[in-house]
């Protein structure tokens, strides 16, 4: 009877010895809460034109142009001071920006005025 | 956005607008001048020679506000940034074209300040080459505006 006391209570203390190992193995311990993801949008340069042209995106969200043309592109801004602006982009090249305040941020390429396109953060 | 084309205070204040239109002249005046002169060889004809020289001198001319405009698109469009691939390439061959052009001319030049001598026929092959550098400067040019691609 004592004998079968002592088994259950040290299986017990293993089980919870266990737990408080595995727990602490995990990347957050017991309070681990799961942070939402920056959120990110993709815009494509492509045919000499981006797409989409017009883009609406929470504060905080990332846009990331990727040059999927022939030839080089640039981003920039049409506001004055610029809020953001790229180095030429090759092929396959990317240039990402943060809007951190909500507004609207027209933009076009520098070296082919007529390709414009918007983000609207809201 | 449409752009008017009857608005001609943009299109002449665009700051990339100006090098795409004034590069035409260098290329229509040198390869006309390059033409004629081929002509002029065959035919051993002088007037087509005269013809020779002025399309030349205007194309020499015309090549400076050419790069020059080319310059300030690169100053005012990209800021001047460090430039590669195509843009550098159109860049480099820009320069040396404009250079053969000055080259073609200079040797005509030289020789029509002493009417009794004839043009030098190695200024043919020279005229070649700078015709095959003009072509490929301007068709990196077409490429890059959109004009030679599917844009």
């Amino acid at each position: 009877m004592m004998k079968g006391r002592r088994v259950w209570i040290a299986g017990l203390a293993a089980a919870m010895i266990a737990m408080v190992l595995l727990s602490a193995g995990s990347p957050n311990g017991a309070a681990n809460t799961q942070q939402a993801a920056p959120a990110t949008v993709e815009v494509k340069i492509d045919n000499f034109s981006f797409g989409p042209a017009t883009v609406t995106v929470a504060v905080g969200t990332t846009v990331t142009w990727i040059n999927r043309d022939d030839i080089p592109h640039t981003v920039v801004s049409t506001d004055d001071p610029k809020a953001f602006k790229s180095k030429v982009l090759d092929t396959d090249e990317k240039f990402s920006y943060t809007f951190a305040k909500p507004g609207t941020y027209p933009y076009f390429c520098s070296v082919h005025p007529k390709m414009t396109g918007t983000v609207v953060v809201k | 956005m449409s752009i008017n084309p009857f608005d001609i205070k943009s299109a002449l204040l665009a700051k990339h607008a100006q090098h795409v239109v004034l590069i035409h002249f260098p290329i229509a005046l040198f390869l006309g001048a390059v033409a004629f002169d081929y002509l002029a060889q065959c035919k051993k004809n002088r007037t087509l020679v005269e013809a020779v020289y002025f399309n030349l001198l205007l194309a020499a001319i015309s090549t400076v506000p050419v790069v020059a405009t080319g310059l300030a698109a690169w100053q005012w469009a990209l800021e001047g940034q460090k430039l590669k691939g195509i843009l550098l390439m159109h860049l480099i061959l820009g320069c040396v074209s404009s250079a053969l052009i000055w080259l073609v001319f200079w040797i005509h030049w030289r020789v029509r300040r002493h009417p009794g001598q004839s043009l030098p026929k190695y200024r043919l092959p020279i005229e070649a080459l700078a015709v095959l550098i003009v072509g490929l400067t301007g068709h990196l040019g077409g490429f890059l505006s959109g004009v030679n691609g599917p844009g």
